[in-house]
């Protein structure tokens, strides 16, 4: 989902919506209240109701498919159709003797049934992943199929998935996003089934219409499993409304005449009207973004690690998060600060044009007559690639040039539209290149920085780092992987192959009488537990 | 006017058609950016999977195989799967199409009944104070931006009056004819805007030209009332011109108001395009383009038609 936008508006504001956000969960003021809709504005079309094969975030899906685990407001997993999260202290994850392998069991929730009132059981997770596997099925998401070998159920409740490899990352994938209906999917061609308009699953609502290129409606379903901490049956709420509206204007419009009451995308432009209408409030949530600047290292200059710094000390972040509405946050490591495994005490370039200018001098290069610096004949002077057409890229683009040029560097605009800019970032037809990286909840970092990382085009190899990455991927021990963690931010910090520079945020507006919502940063969407929504009346 | 002569001209627009089609295709598969673009910040897809998806819709084979197997699937099928949904275009086509022809039905119904008789009068009242207010308007009209207008009647009759809903074909659940009338009103009112101001002046040329004919002259000089003249002598000649306008507007606003559908979130084929464009879906935006290309060229015949009718000199063999 591309949400392109310009940025305007307030850090105050952003800080306290985030305040106000971590106090919300604890409040138990109101009583909860049974009933009433809630209407979502969505800027995007729903293609399809199917987790798998959806090309944006499963927003509406949330509500209506569960999986066995999905992460929470602070991207750590909680159980969901599962009754724990396996690990190795729990047994649920067993290593092979050597090492390189490893069983997941999942103890599965007693008593959950499908919306079609059949019972939920060990048998639908099994084939949802050979589903998932089969090549004819074509699907986005088919990460974590191939790790797994074979799949036992020995009980109803009892799944032994066995691994060909260890990956802690095992449960940001597959099982997470959904487990769909053996009983009524077997043997049904997926790329056409009616389950991509109605999917029967076993969350809290159930859909009850889905009209294209209008709205999905999902109903409560009365035999949902969850109950909460009072004993109340949820979920609370009668209805969700997701209503397809492609042009932000309109949905800032509904949302002031209430035709619309909750927004999850708002554009940074765009926040201020919503801050004036009375019955609206405006929240703020952290997204598992960031953006970043990243050198060639074949660029024989760049691989000197004085030019790097230099660049590095000569960004002021905070120009480039005002220019964007003051909504953005300035990050030192590419581990955003929702993750545990962020280290805060990863050492930090501190913006600094003189020492930048120093560094420059000191490591030979001379500035020439037109101001652009030298060395043995070379001028600094780079290619840098961002996405044509994504405003704010170009427009912190210009910013990074103009940062760049005080300290005696010359960076040239090559923007390069999408494919054509995918095919770049892979191969490395660039010397800078500015962009953003989304990942799920428990990334790994190799991919990027890895000596064999598949999005590494910039021909960085750094053994130590490797071994680092090597430390955090394949370990199943949250000490190791923590340490390996802050080592790998380190070395990042210290040996400077990218710039992390920001990270946005998300705005979300929704009406006062909404209580209960946590936003939640992951790819599964703010809509992964609606169940203990409510409206006060 | 023979049916031969329409038969001929149905024929002779499918090899145009063919060539339109040879020339879409390039357009679209050589503009940048394509239909895998929306994975681009999403490591977890990998180049694998990519591989697989693009084999799946033979985005990996050579651009004339891939227009081969399209213009297959165009002639003796469904027009091929959109890329973005997975479901046959045809289908997808059919199912937004109702609500384009009602809002664009509506509209140009609503555009002829306006436009024409101000055409009439801003003729028949040339350089009054009426035309010269007639004409301010239409450049008004003509030159309003239609996300702008748009934006305004909302704000206006959703958020301060109430009185209708922003947008939307429908309420939740589908609605009644007064439900749907109410939302309607708004992007029909909008999008007949700039047709009538458009029309209203073709006619109003039209009418000019025609009466400083002689013979317009003479059907005075007979004694006839002013009435009888621009409705019997005049009207139907002074339409010849305006009719080619009309009749490629009608082809256009049916194939798709792309800009009043997006703002008023209306479900038809504007916004399948805009949605289609924005995630390069080529065969949805092949199936839309053939659509519209089709009905322009049966809107110009259908022109041509018309000119027959209206003038009895205008004779096809």
């Amino acid at each position: 989902m591309k949400i392109d936008i310009s940025r305007r508006a307030m850090l105050q504001g952003m800080l306290a919506g985030s305040a106000a956000m971590m106090v919300m969960p604890g409040m138990k003021a109101f009583a909860q209240e049974r009933g009433g809709t809630l209407t979502v504005g969505l800027t995007y079309e729903i293609d399809t109701m199917n987790v798998y094969s959806t090309g944006y975030l499963g927003d509406a899906q949330a509500t209506v498919v569960e999986g066995l685990l999905a992460p929470d407001k602070d991207a750590k997993y909680v159980p969901v159709l599962a009754t724990e999260v396996p690990t190795l202290e729990n047994g649920g994850i067993v290593l092979s003797e050597d090492g390189k392998t490893m069983d997941i069991t999942y103890k599965l929730r007693p008593g959950v049934k499908w919306h079609d009132g059949k019972p939920f059981t060990s048998a639908d997770v099994k084939y949802t992943w050979e589903a998932v596997k089969d090549p004819k099925f074509i699907a986005e998401s088919k990460d974590g199929t191939e790790d797994i070998d074979s799949i036992d159920t020995p009980d109803d409740l009892t799944v032994v998935c066995h691994y060909n490899t260890v990956t802690p990352a095992f449960a940001s994938t597959l099982f997470t996003f959904g487990i769909m209906p053996k009983h009524l999917l077997e043997g049904t061609d997926l790329n056409t089934s009616d389950y991509n308009r109605t999917p029967v699953g076993t969350g809290p609502f159930k859909v009850s219409e889905f009209v294209q290129g209008q709205y999905v409606v999902v109903e409560r379903f009365d035999d949902y499993w969850r109950k909460a901490e009072n004993g109340d049956q949820l979920p609370y709420l009668d209805k969700i409304v997701f209503k397809m509206i492609p042009d932000t204007n309109t949905l800032m419009t509904q949302l002031k005449s209430g035709e619309v009451t909750m927004a999850v995308q708002v554009p940074y432009n765009q926040a201020k009207q919503i801050e004036a209408v009375s019955s609206l409030e405006l929240i703020t949530g952290p997204l598992l973004s960031w953006q970043h600047l990243d050198f060639n290292f074949r660029n024989d200059i760049l691989s000197d690690l004085a030019v790097r710094k230099a660049v590095a000390m000569a960004i002021d972040r905070n120009v480039i998060i005002k220019a964007q509405g003051g909504y953005p946050k300035a990050i030192k490591s590419p581990v955003v600060p929702v993750f545990d495994y962020y280290d805060p005490n990863t050492p930090e370039i501190p913006f600094d044009v003189d020492a930048a200018n120093k560094a420059l001098d000191d490591a030979g290069y001379a500035r020439g007559g037109d101001g652009i610096r030298t060395k043995d004949g070379k001028r600094l002077s780079f290619s840098f690639v961002v996405q044509s057409g994504r405003a704010d890229d170009e427009l912190v683009q210009q910013i990074i040039i103009a940062q760049l040029k005080a300290i005696g560097i010359e960076a040239q605009a090559d923007n390069k539209d999408g494919v054509a800019y995918r095919e770049a970032r892979y191969k490395g037809n660039y010397d800078m290149i500015y962009g953003r990286w989304i990942t799920s909840a428990d990334p790994v970092y190799s991919v990027f920085y890895g000596t064999n990382g598949p999005n590494n085009g910039q021909g960085y190899s750094n053994p130590t780092l490797d071994q680092a990455f090597a430390k955090f991927e394949n370990s199943l021990d949250p000490k190791v992987r923590k340490q390996a963690a802050s080592d790998f931010q380190k070395i990042i910090a210290e040996d400077v192959p990218t710039i992390p520079l920001i990270t946005n945020v998300a705005l979300i507006a929704k009406t006062k009488a909404l209580k209960n919502f946590v936003p939640n940063p992951t790819n599964m969407t703010n809509f992964v537990n609606t169940s203990a929504w409510y409206m006060q009346s | 006017m023979s049916l031969g002569y329409i038969i001929r001209r149905i024929l002779g627009a499918i090899p145009l058609l063919l060539g339109i089609s040879v020339i879409l295709f390039a357009i679209i598969h050589f503009a940048p950016g394509g239909p895998l673009d929306v994975y681009a910040d999403n490591p977890s897809v990998s180049q694998e999977a990519l591989q697989q998806i693009k084999e799946a819709y033979g985005l990996d084979k050579p651009v004339p195989v891939q227009y081969a197997m399209w213009l297959k699937a165009m002639v003796a099928g469904n027009w091929g799967y959109s890329i973005r949904t997975g479901r046959p275009v045809l289908q997808m086509i059919l199912e937004r199409i109702g609500p384009t022809l009602e809002l664009g039905g509506l509209a140009l119904g609503l555009s002829l009944l306006v436009a024409i008789p101000l055409g009439i009068v801003s003729a028949s009242r040339r350089g009054s104070r009426l035309d010269e207010g007639l004409t301010l308007a239409s450049f008004t009209g003509i030159s309003t931006p239609v996300f702008w207008l748009a934006l305004l009647l909302q704000l206006l009759f959703s958020v301060e009056l109430g009185w209708l809903p922003s947008a939307g074909y429908q309420s939740i659940g589908g609605g009644g004819f007064t439900d749907r009338l109410s939302h309607i009103v708004m992007p029909a009112a909008v999008l007949s805007l700039a047709t009538i101001a458009s029309w209203s002046r073709f006619i109003r040329s039209g009418m000019i030209d025609v009466l400083n004919q002689d013979y317009i002259r003479t059907a005075y000089a007979k004694g006839r009332s002013e009435w009888a003249v621009v409705f019997y002598h005049a009207l139907r000649n002074a339409m010849i011109p305006a009719v080619t306008v009309i009749a490629v507007d009608f082809a256009t606003v049916i194939s798709g108001a792309v800009i009043t559908e997006t703002v008023f979130a209306w479900p038809g084929i504007g916004r399948l395009f805009m949605e289609s464009m924005n995630g390069r879906d080529y065969p949805m935006l092949m199936g839309l383009m053939m659509m519209g290309s089709v009905g322009i060229i049966l809107a110009n015949i259908i022109a041509d038609i018309a000119y027959a009718a209206l003038d009895p000199r205008i004779r096809y063999g």
